[in-house]
This record gives structure tokens, C-alpha cells and sequence, in this order.
């Protein structure tokens, strides 16, 4: 009895083992087809070009290769897309492993970071310097922003362009009203709103259920207002054209100071520090935040939520670009970009392919490959009714085109459909432009540092946790002065020297 | 037993044959050794090939090049480490974390198995089982989430409580101070019901005979709970306490990672999230696996001088 029961056991157990083995070997086969059927189209020029993609995704349920928009793009570009969507939140992870795997596809998004850097270093991606002149929208390319991106003077990448001067404030309009009060335009007169906002019932509802301003473990806002009262925008440069660090600068103090009254006053919510950025926007929605520093386009995306909850609050929300600090009018930019498309040596082996893969990313920048991947296909995803661009409110269908546009680079401009443009859609763009003349530029921002690389999140968390200790009292002055010695002591002082020696090296 | 008998025969009659006897066994015991398979393919894919991995902390690694290519630096990877502000930090936060791990929720398994088993009413006993290993099956983002709604300081129910009755609100999530009592009240909320699993089994083979006689000798509960159900424990608790230490510098990686914030960095940052940051997030995967290596080197020391102490006294060890 015992042995036979183990005689069948072993028996079961074999089979399977030898069903695993033989799986494994029919994908080992399959797999080696795939490839050279590859091989054998990309010879061929008038065929459709099979080219593998990694970008972001941002809706739950990015596109797939069914989505009429996804072929329409296809048919255009002459290319069969293997696309992979990775969700926003951990592409960077994603990004290193696959890296690491050594498996790239042609084209693949990437941050200016360390593994990106080191990779070109390796020569692991086209250089595109020369190549981009050939083409009609990329050889466009705005030349600060081609500067940030460069390594070595070199391009590896097409950016994903957007507007240096994006960062803007929300603020309800209606409450402003309701109290009487002006748009603020000095960082005091802003300080007087956050505090009427917080303490003088602004919503009339006769409740003290609001604050100032809403901001989340997200850095961001505080970086934004930090500039507005002078301090430089990561790097500064003193008289004898020598870059120091943004803290080291004396405003960096005085708008610590700023926020730490703003704290102390609860005029921004309590729990800041640890408050989940997802969550960020909420409370400006639901009315419990009167303003939000963060991008001009929020504006309008938080609008829309409130309408639709309350459409009574039609027009509530404003925005401003800047407040003037003590020591000027300033605003942060941005990088002017969002990530970039590189290019696999590995995975696109001649220049020939190369000029495929290129054209496919400049074809996509036309005014028809625009729409292809932002608007979706016409009579399917959109109507133009009265010469209007009406977009289809069926979420599905949305879907099926939305995240295609992470493949755009809007190089060299915006050339997709957009609804009628509302005031404050209006009002946005009015004030990224005039950003444009009070942002406040990193000189440092194309220089390409080794100890950044390998410590720079170390060093930028002391400094930033250091900020939002003081805020809240956790740390006075002297706990600032020993975390800049930390941050000096970490690597600080060395990192000083290679940016300045860069830099002297650049210019 | 007789078979056992008749087995031991076997094998003393078989010492003093030649090898041919060696083959014999095997053949007679080749289903067993076929049941092994599996398990010895597990562990060499899964365990032993990655070791191999370990090589490039001694190299300056880059992906593109691959491990054959990558130049070789020697120790400078574990130099920077050592010499790194950082390196102290991180060893005490691991230490400290890993001290109480030990002191508070070590135990406290034991205790509740303990308290457990003198229940006399099996449905109750049932229920409790049941309801305190199901945290178990949790995910710490989940965890993350619940402690944070309960803990948050704008609105969360238990400052609502705290508030009310002192008059001020403790910052549980952002405090330096609390972040180590949170951590530690997590795991032993979380994992506590499914520790007492291994020794409610243990319990389970003590004899009632050892208890009837303990009670005709006129030990009370304590008594009896002191010098019957303890000493039955004792083999289990030692090896895991064991095993626990092999483990000493891990701590959850995930729940760590999900309850830092810029407010307790300080006292949060362990190995574990630091090998994340500087590997996955930044790539410098030489680095981060001489830091792996180093913690899995500690590992290995603490586990085989634990074995030690406990033979010395008198314990069944692990090897």
C-alpha cells in the first residue's frame, strides 16, 4: 500500500517535471521564430517596421494594439508597435531592471538620472547629435532645453517638451470675493489671504473647517515659494562666478522662516509631512483648501472636478503665476521638459534602422500624428462638430487612446486638437508665458555629476527633511546649520568642487 | 518499532559489506531521493545560481556591459560604505530596530499561545485563534493605509481620543520618537496570531498524563503552566529564536519603506530601505549588493554563534 502510494506520487511528480521542461523548450522555440521573422522584416524598408516601446502610463488601462488609435498610428508610420505602458508611479524602478536585464526595446523613456547617464557612458544608446538635423519637427528642438538634456555637449534623447513656465497657484476666486479681498500679488499679501482664508470663515458656512493653503509630502510647493523670495534655483552664483548651493543662499532662511510661520499659524494643513501626494488636490476640491501652488494647468483639471460635484462653483477658481518676495519677482521653472525618448544601440543595430526608428518619433510630432495619439481617430474618439473638437465622453473609448499620448514629444509645438478655450485656460497660458521672463535658471542643470549620481538622493534628502523639520519645529537654527555640516560632510563639499569645476569647464 | 529494528540491522550488517551495499540503499531508497528533486532544483535555481550575483559587489557593475566586461575594483565598495556618515546611522537604526524586534515581539506570541491554551472553552479558543491570525494575510500597504487614518493628526480617530482626554495631539506618524513603537506595534499586531501557530502545534503533543500528575502533586496554574508547559516549549522557542537571529538585520523592507517620511528619516533609514534607494532607484547595483553582502555576512555570524551559545547550555541547536 505505502509503496505503491509513493510509486504514483513520484510518477505525478515526474510528469509534471517533464511538462515544465517541455513548455520551457516550445517557448525557447517560438521565441527563436519570433526574432528572425523580426530580422527578416527590418530589411526590408517599405515594410512595416516592428518597433518595441517602454513609456508611461497614467490611466488604469492603457491601449492596446486593438485600439483603432494605435493602428491608425501604425498604418501612418508604417511600424508595428510593441508598446509596453508602465505605470508612472514606479517607472524609474522599472527602468533600472530593465536596463539591468540588457533586453532594451528601440525606443525607451528615460529621466536624466545616474543609471541613465552611466548607460550612455557605456554606450548603450545612439548618439544623436548629427542625426536630428534631418528631420523636419525634431531638428526643432529648443535649444535651452536640448542643453539640459545634453551629456558631454552630446544629445542621446528626443525630450518630451513642456512650458518652462508651468508653475503656477490655484486660489478660489469666491472666497476672495466673499472676504473682500484682492488678488495678492506680494508674498505678504499672500500670507494675509492664507491667514483670512484659515481663520475668517471664508466659505460663509460659519464652520472653521479651512485652511490656507494644501500641500503634501511632495516637495514641490515649498521649493516653488522658496523661489519666489529670491533663493536660486538649485544652484547660485556669487560674485566671483562660483556656484554654492541653493541653502547656503541668505533668502533660503527668510523663506524658511515664511513657512514656518505659516505652520505655526495652521495655515497650511498639519499633517503635511505625511499626507500622500495622490491626495494632494483633494482638499482644494472639496473646498476645504482656499489655494495650491503647484502647475498652471491644475487650475482648470481641479475646476472641472469641483463643476462637476457643485456646479455652482463655475468660475470659482483663479490662478497667479508669481507674488513679489521681498527681494524681487521670481518663479521656478521647470526643466522644460518631461523625460526623453533614447534609443537602444542593442536593440537598433544599423543606421538604417536608426532613421526609421527617428522617423517614427518625427512623424508622430506632424500635425497628424499629434492628433493620431492625443485626440484618437476621428468619427470613433472625437467629432468635429461646427469646426469644435468634441471628444467622446464614453470612458472606454478614452481609454483606448489616452496614454498613447506618452509617445509625443510636442517638439517643436502643440499641434493637437483642444476643446474651446475657457478663461481660465485662457488666463494659463497668458501666465506660463509671462513665467517665462521671471523663471529662475539652474546654471548647473546640463552638468553631469559622478558623486550626484551616487549619492545625490542621500544628499538632497538631508536638506529637504531638514527644511520640513524647521517648518514644524522638530529642529531651530543651530539643527539647520548641523544638517547643511551633514550635507557638507556627506559628500557636499566634493560634489561643490565638481559642479564648479564642470561649470568653469562648460562656459 | 520493529520495523525501525529490522532497518537498523540492515545497516549495521551493511557497514561491514563493501560499496555495492552503498548502491543497494540507493536503489531501495530511489523514490525518496526522486521526491528530493524538486526541492534541490528549487534551491539551486532560486538560492544557490543568484550567489553567484554576489560577485559584483567587488566590481564596478554596469548593466550594458555585463558581468563578464564590468571592471573589477576590489573592496571599494565596502571601504566607501564604512567610511560613509551614513554607515552608523543605519546600523543603529537597523540594531535598535532589531533589539526590540526581539525583546517586544518575540515574546509575545509565546504569551498569547500561553494564555491560549488554558482556555477551556474550545469555541472561544477557536474564535480567538482564528480572528488574530488573519491580520497576517494583510498587505502592509493596507496596514500603511489603516495606520494612517487611525494615527493622522488631522482627524485620525485615536488623536480624537488622545485629544480628548489630554488635551493635545501626539504625532505618531511624523515623530522620531514614536516612529520605533509604531513600527514594533505593527508587526505585533500583525504577525503576532500567526507566530502562535508553532507553538500551539508544540503544545498540542504535551501528554495530559505529565499535567494530571502535576496536578496530584498539588501544583496550582501557574505552577503547572511553569514547569509543564514551558519546559515543552523550550526546544521550539530556542530554534526560532535562532532562526530570528539569522534574520537579525532584516527588517520588512515594505513597511519601513511605506512609514518613512521626512520627519523620521532619521531613525527610519535601515539597510533594507537604503540597499532600495541606492540600488533600484539610483542603479548603482555594485554598491547596494556590497551593502547586501555585508548584512547577509552578519547574518550568517549571529546564526552559527547563537547555535553555539545554545549548545553550550545545554540546547538542541539548528545544525
Amino acid at each position: 500500500m505505502m509503496k505503491n502510494k509513493s510509486k504514483s506520487l513520484a510518477a505525478l511528480l515526474f510528469t509534471l517535471l517533464l511538462t515544465l521542461f517541455l513548455v520551457a523548450c516550445n517557448e525557447e522555440e517560438a521565441g527563436s521564430e519570433n526574432s528572425g521573422e523580426e530580422n527578416g522584416e527590418s530589411s526590408g524598408s517599405d515594410e512595416a517596421y516592428d518597433l518595441s516601446i517602454m513609456t508611461t502610463a497614467f490611466t488604469p488601462e492603457p491601449p492596446t494594439s486593438d485600439s483603432p488609435a494605435w493602428q491608425a498610428i501604425e498604418e501612418y508610420t508604417n511600424t508595428n508597435m510593441d508598446i509596453t505602458f508602465v505605470p508612472n508611479s514606479n517607472y524609474e524602478e522599472r527602468f533600472n531592471i530593465t536596463l539591468a536585464s540588457g533586453d532594451l526595446p528601440d525606443i525607451i523613456l528615460t529621466g536624466k538620472t545616474p543609471s541613465f547617464i552611466n548607460a550612455v557612458g557605456d554606450g548603450a544608446f545612439w548618439d544623436l547629435t548629427d542625426h536630428i538635423e534631418d528631420y523636419e519637427n525634431l531638428s526643432q528642438m529648443n535649444d535651452i532645453v536640448k542643453n539640459n538634456i545634453s551629456i558631454d555637449g552630446k544629445i542621446y534623447s528626443i525630450y518630451r517638451a513642456r512650458p518652462l513656465g508651468r508653475m503656477a497657484t490655484s486660489i478660489r476666486k469666491d472666497w476672495l470675493e466673499n472676504l473682500g479681498m484682492e488678488m495678492p500679488t506680494t508674498t505678504e499679501e499672500f500670507y494675509d489671504v492664507m491667514h483670512a482664508f484659515t481663520h475668517d470663515d471664508p466659505d460663509g458656512n460659519g464652520k472653521d473647517d479651512t485652511i490656507g493653503q494644501v500641500v503634501s509630502e511632495y516637495p514641490g510647493p515649498w521649493n516653488i515659494m522658496q523661489t519666489w523670495f529670491g533663493v536660486p534655483n538649485k544652484w547660485g552664483i556669487d560674485e566671483n562666478n562660483e556656484l554654492y548651493p541653493h541653502f547656503q543662499a541668505p533668502e533660503y532662511k527668510e523663506a524658511l522662516d515664511y513657512f514656518k510661520r505659516m505652520y505655526d499659524e495652521g495655515l497650511v494643513n498639519e499633517d503635511f509631512a505625511v499626507m500622500d501626494p495622490a491626495k494632494w488636490h483633494d482638499s482644494f476640491v472639496k473646498g476645504e483648501a482656499g489655494t495650491v501652488v503647484d502647475v498652471a494647468d491644475a487650475a482648470t483639471r481641479n475646476l472641472n472636478n469641483m463643476v462637476k460635484a457643485d456646479p455652482e462653483l463655475e468660475g470659482s477658481v483663479d490662478i497667479f503665476g508669481s507674488v513679489e518676495g521681498p527681494n524681487g519677482l521670481f518663479n521656478l521653472p521647470t526643466t522644460g521638459y518631461s523625460m526623453m525618448f533614447a534609443i537602444s544601440k542593442g536593440s537598433v543595430e544599423t543606421e538604417e534602422e536608426l532613421h526609421r526608428v527617428l522617423d517614427f518619433i518625427d512623424k508622430l510630432s506632424s500635425e497628424k500624428g499629434q492628433r493620431l495619439a492625443y485626440n484618437g481617430v476621428e468619427g470613433t474618439h472625437y467629432e468635429i462638430e461646427d469646426g469644435e473638437y468634441v471628444p467622446t465622453e464614453d470612458q472606454k473609448l478614452v481609454y483606448e487612446y489616452e496614454d498613447l499620448n506618452q509617445l509625443l514629444t510636442f517638439v517643436p509645438e502643440n499641434r493637437y486638437l483642444e476643446k474651446p478655450v475657457t478663461e481660465l485656460k485662457e488666463k494659463e497660458r497668458q501666465i506660463q508665458t509671462e513665467n517665462e521672463d521671471i523663471v529662475v535658471a539652474n546654471p548647473a542643470e546640463p552638468l553631469v555629476s559622478e558623486i550626484y549620481g551616487r549619492q545625490g538622493e542621500q544628499l538632497d534628502n538631508i536638506i529637504e527633511d531638514a527644511r520640513i523639520q524647521y517648518i514644524v519645529g522638530q529642529i531651530d537654527e543651530s539643527g539647520l546649520e548641523e544638517a547643511e555640516e551633514l550635507w557638507m560632510n556627506s559628500g557636499g563639499k566634493e560634489y561643490i568642487e565638481e559642479i564648479n569645476q564642470l561649470y568653469q569647464e562648460a562656459n | 518499532m520493529t520495523q525501525l529494528s529490522i532497518r537498523k540491522n540492515k545497516k549495521s550488517k551493511n557497514q561491514s559489506g563493501s560499496r555495492l551495499t552503498k548502491t543497494q540503499i540507493f536503489i531501495r531508497d530511489k523514490w525518496l531521493y526522486v521526491l528530493l528533486i524538486p526541492g534541490i532544483l528549487y534551491f539551486a535555481l532560486f538560492k544557490y545560481l543568484p550567489m553567484w550575483g554576489v560577485l559584483m559587489a567587488f566590481q564596478d557593475y554596469s548593466p550594458f556591459l555585463g558581468f563578464w566586461e564590468s571592471d573589477w575594483v576590489g573592496f571599494d565598495h565596502f571601504q566607501y560604505f564604512f567610511q560613509n556618515p551614513d554607515f552608523f546611522r543605519l546600523l543603529r537604526n537597523t540594531l535598535i530596530l532589531a533589539f526590540y524586534d526581539i525583546i517586544f515581539f518575540f515574546p509575545a506570541p509565546i504569551i498569547v499561545a500561553l494564555l491560549l491554551n488554558e482556555v477551556r472553552m474550545q469555541l472561544f479558543k477557536r474564535t480567538i485563534q482564528t480572528l488574530v491570525y488573519v491580520p497576517h494575510f494583510m498587505s502592509w500597504v493596507i496596514i500603511a493605509s489603516i495606520s494612517y487614518v487611525f494615527l493622522t493628526t488631522s482627524g485620525g480617530a485615536v488623536n480624537a481620543v488622545v485629544e480628548y482626554f489630554t488635551g493635545e495631539k501626539i504625532s505618531f506618524l511624523s515623530s522620531p520618537d514614536w516612529f520605533r513603537p509604531m513600527i514594533i506595534g505593527q508587526v505585533i499586531w500583525k504577525e503576532t496570531g500567526w507566530g502562535t501557530v508553532i507553538f500551539l502545534a508544540a503544545l498540542a503533543s504535551v501528554s495530559a498524563e505529565q499535567y494530571e500528575a502535576a496536578i496530584i502533586d498539588g501544583a496550582g496554574r501557574f505552577r503547572r503552566m511553569w514547569h509543564v508547559t514551558l519546559p515543552a516549549l523550550r526546544s521550539t522557542i530556542v530554534i526560532l529564536l535562532i532562526l530570528r537571529l539569522g534574520n537579525f538585520l532584516d527588517q520588512g523592507f515594505q513597511q519601513i519603506y511605506l512609514m518613512t517620511n521626512s520627519l523620521n528619516r532619521s531613525v527610519a533609514d535601515v539597510f533594507d530601505t537604503y540597499v532600495y534607494f541606492v540600488g533600484i532607484t539610483q542603479g548603482a547595483f555594485s554598491y547596494s549588493t556590497a551593502v547586501g553582502l555585508f548584512k547577509a555576512v552578519v547574518g550568517i555570524i549571529l546564526i552559527y554563534g547563537a547555535d553555539y551559545v545554545a549548545k553550550k547550555m545545554g540546547q538542541t541547536g539548528l545544525f
